[in-house]
């Protein structure tokens, strides 16, 4: 176990490391940054359904398309919509849509389930498509205003500005990572990983598994919502792209690259997937081919992901010191 | 017959012949995923690469029976080696392994496409014999048309004298609901497993070839079709080829009817049908087990 | 007075039928066993008990409540426990933490979602003593599927009781072992179960003769004959139907 210091030097570091990013990196960096800490919440999310508790899902685009149109509709509608409450609105439309589906889903088996999650996935995907005068189409919903994050009176902090929004997403995502964080080491968390290894017993030891796994899929439901949300603020654009199966098939991967069952397994993995997509991209333009050889590679050679990676050769290391 | 009972007979027939291409990709999935348990999200990508195989051959030798004869197989022994090298040894991983792998074998094939062929898209044309109308009852329809219905009528025959008729068909089944046992009977359970999905694999493939002169070869021709047929093995149940085959007429007519009488919502109809279908009985139609 | 009752309990499966018109009687305080061949229906009745099926006909009374279609996780909030016949626990959670879901339950802590539950002493300390109890603080840190099959089988039968039931249902507690570690299950089995309503499945006659104040027959499905163990031993219909088949 690491000790107390050690821990808080490393938060701190951590810290340091996000504020002064923008300023030694530069605009571009910056937003390749926060575009990484979208896939990063994201992920996690989606970690929680699918590491902690064995559920695995082909459609939560729709979560986080959902929560990237309520913020983007919110804002074309609305007024002088405050930034934070646009943010809730997707995070509410998100919960709104999963406080539908729960009834539907929580007693599913693993496979039904992920099946279920990709044909309702892939009708919200066309139902962004169709339904032209909502969610403009194709073109999606884009150029409207992103407010100032203010407080009357007080302080007008201008979002368009890069570094600033840097600062503003960051802070919402940390948070929302470290209250999935929180969640994972609660009672809850515990029920969570039980249902993973044995539901059946869960069941026997006077939990209800469908309360259970329905408050949880309200959880995830709601924060790929914030990942979305932050996602429609941060492009000023969302399109029914971002509701496209893939983009359910992205999360799962870099949950599998970076660790399954491990909560920073999918930050490691989605920052394994920005740093890929920035390579390829620059070097060669078939970033689907590299991206696809190394899916086969890891789940050939290490199917535990990075994180299992590191435990693996942790124990070498030691035993060889051992010996 | 009237012009409007006509124009409703041909979209119906037109409807038929969607939803036996559909059948013909969808039954091979039924093998692989719904009767093996092998989760392929690469069994689209093997009907796109039969197209352009059949493309290509068309190119070299301008005999459609020919690309009709080698593309499917050429596939499906592309499938057969994706089969022993690779997916064959994340099957114990379960679903999450199988779903990784074979996204990313989709990805490769797809990007190796694209290098290969670019992302035109490319023309084939129907055989002459097959060109023109034929009039049926008084109403003038495409020949080729009617030409899948009766090959994919035929591929489904003669799978299905396969499957219930002949030894290989009864270890089939019996290695579905019991591989341990029928290994312990000292048959090649993983051999089985291989040609299952080598024939999978060539169904997918015949259609691709026999749809390429309709749609046109691209790459995004594995996306729709891919989704349907996983819908279709869905909402038709698990292993269920009779599920299979009453999904894909629905979803064939549904498309081409709906196409007629609502347009903007046609592709949502499918989604629609499935969601219902699920809500009742998330196993589907003829689904026993999950 | 009856803890535990079924009126008339029948059970099918597509026609074939598991259970026919078992009435059972489980008084307070009793070790009350359940014997019979394989295949008699023994923990099909447990099934229908507990709540994984709702049976086909008759009723099940639990401390005089109609309990006939509680689901499990009800059952388990009017204070039945159950341990299975295979080994159930959470494979890949560490023992102490299998012990502590069941402790998390018996003290109602099901959504808790605002404070660590490594902070909450009073669970960490329950479930240390509950360890220490079953002789598994050696393994207190060690996943479920790592431990050898007596301290896993113990750590299944711990479980149940770690809900602190009124009335826990043992599915063949011993299934499997070897002689040495069923002697030390019988003992942990004889030790955790003082004075606690206990109806306990098993096929080692040793062992049910040693436990049980009183005995159930089953035999197809059908009650076969109901008494103490001295009674039953000298039962000659359950020598012919059992007994017999047994010493062959």
């Amino acid at each position: 176990m690491m000790n107390k210091t050690t821990k808080w030097i490393l938060w701190s570091v951590l810290l340091v490391f996000l504020i002064i990013y923008p300023l030694v990196f530069g605009i571009y960096y910056t937003n390749v940054f926060v575009t990484f800490a979208i896939a990063a919440l994201y992920a996690v999310a989606i970690q929680m359904l699918l590491g902690f508790t064995g559920f695995l899902s082909f459609g939560h685009a729709m979560y986080f398309g959902v929560g990237a149109y309520g913020t983007a509709i919110a804002l074309v509608h609305i007024k002088g919509l405050p930034l934070i409450v646009s943010v809730l609105f997707g995070f509410a439309s998100a919960l709104l849509l999963a406080l539908v589906m729960a009834p539907l889903v929580v007693r599913l088996s693993v496979t039904a389930f992920a099946m279920i999650h990709m044909a309702f996935g892939m009708l919200a995907y066309t139902l962004a498509l169709k339904l032209r005068n909502i969610t403009g189409g194709e073109d999606g919903i884009g150029a409207f205003p992103i407010p100032p994050l203010r407080i009357p009176g007080v302080f007008s902090i201008d979002m368009t500005d890069p570094t600033n929004f840097y600062y503003f997403a960051m802070v919402i995502l940390g948070v929302s990572i470290w209250i999935l964080w929180f969640v994972t080491k609660t009672p809850f968390g515990c029920l969570m990983v039980g249902i993973r290894d044995n539901a059946n017993r869960i069941d026997y030891l006077g939990f209800k598994l469908p309360q259970t796994k329905a408050v949880l899929y309200l959880l995830v439901g709601g924060f790929a919502g914030i990942a979305g949300s932050i996602f429609a603020l941060f492009q000023n654009l969302i399109s029914a792209m971002e509701l496209y199966i893939m983009h359910s098939f992205i999360q799962i991967m870099q949950i599998m690259v970076g660790g399954i069952g491990s909560f920073f397994g999918p930050i490691l993995g989605a920052g394994v997937f920005a740093v890929l997509e920035e390579l390829t991209s620059r070097y060669t333009q078939r970033v689907e081919l590299v991206i696809g050889l190394i899916l086969i590679l890891v789940i050939m050679y290490f199917p535990t992901g990075l994180i299992g990676m590191y435990h693996h050769f942790k124990t070498r290391f030691f035993t060889r010191q051992a010996d | 017959m009237d012009a409007t009972t006509a124009m409703y007979v041909a979209q119906g027939l037109h409807g038929l012949a969607y939803g036996m291409i559909l059948f013909l990709v969808a039954s091979g999935l039924t093998l692989i995923f719904g009767m093996m348990g092998i989760l392929t999200l690469a069994h689209a990508a093997f009907f796109m690469l039969s197209a352009y195989f059949s493309y290509q051959v068309m190119q070299m030798t301008q005999n459609f029976w020919l690309a009709l004869l080698i593309a499917p197989v050429v596939a499906g022994i592309v499938g057969v080696l994706c089969e022993r090298f690779l997916i064959r040894r994340v099957h114990v991983m379960g679903h999450i392994g199988e779903l990784i792998l074979t996204v990313g074998i989709s990805l490769v094939i797809l990007d190796a496409v694209k290098a290969i062929w670019s992302t035109d898209s490319l023309y084939v044309d129907i055989p002459e014999c097959l060109q023109g109308l034929v009039s049926i009852v008084g109403m003038e329809y495409p020949i080729y048309r009617l030409f899948i219905i009766g090959l994919a009528l035929l591929v489904l025959i003669f799978m299905a004298l396969i499957l219930y008729k002949t030894r290989l068909g009864m270890i089939v089944r019996a290695a579905v609901s019991d591989a341990d046992m029928v290994n312990a009977l000292g048959i090649n359970v993983p051999l089985v497993f291989m040609l299952v999905f080598g024939v999978g694999t060539w169904m997918a493939g015949v259609a691709g070839v026999a749809i390429a002169p309709i749609l046109t070869v691209f790459p995004g021709l594995a996306d729709q079709m891919g989704m349907d047929a996983y819908i279709i093995v869905v909402v038709g149940g698990f292993g269920s080829l009779s599920g299979a085959f009453l999904v894909s007429i629905i979803f064939g007519l549904l498309s081409s009817y709906g196409v007629q009488f609502v347009s903007q919502l046609a592709p949502i109809l499918m989604f629609i049908f499935m969601a219902i279908v699920l809500v009742i009985k998330p196993v589907g139609i003829f689904g026993e087990r999950e | 007075m009856s803890i535990l009752e079924t009126k008339e309990l029948s059970h099918d499966f597509k026609g074939l039928w598991a259970l026919r018109n078992v009435g059972l009687q489980v008084k307070e305080g009793e070790r009350h066993a359940i014997i019979g061949p394989n295949g008699a229906g023994k923990t099909t009745l447990f099934n229908v008990i507990t709540g994984t099926y709702v049976p086909s006909k008759g009723n099940v009374f639990f401390k005089g409540n109609d309990v006939t279609k509680a689901k499990p996780n009800e059952m388990v909030r009017l204070g039945m426990g159950r341990s299975f016949q295979i080994t159930s626990t959470f494979s890949r959670l560490t023992a102490f933490e299998n012990i502590r879901m069941a402790v998390l339950s018996k003290r109602g802590i099901r959504f808790n979602l605002f404070k660590q539950v490594d902070k909450m002493n009073d669970v960490t300390e329950e479930t240390d003593a509950i360890l220490k109890r079953i002789n598994l603080d050696g393994e207190r840190d060690i996943p479920a599927s790592a431990l050898s099959y007596g301290k896993s089988r113990s750590l299944e039968i711990s479980m149940a009781l770690a809900t602190d039931p009124d009335i826990v249902m043992l599915d063949e507690p011993t299934a499997g072992m070897s002689r040495d570690e069923t002697h030390t299950a019988v003992e942990l089995v004889r030790r955790l179960t003082e004075g606690k309503t206990t109806v306990i499945i098993e096929h080692d006659m040793d062992v049910v003769f040693s436990l049980a104040d009183r005995i159930t027959v089953l035999h197809h499905g059908e009650i076969l004959a109901v008494g103490t163990p001295g009674e039953i031993e000298k039962n000659q219909e359950v020598k012919d139907a059992y007994l017999g088949e047994m010493e062959v």
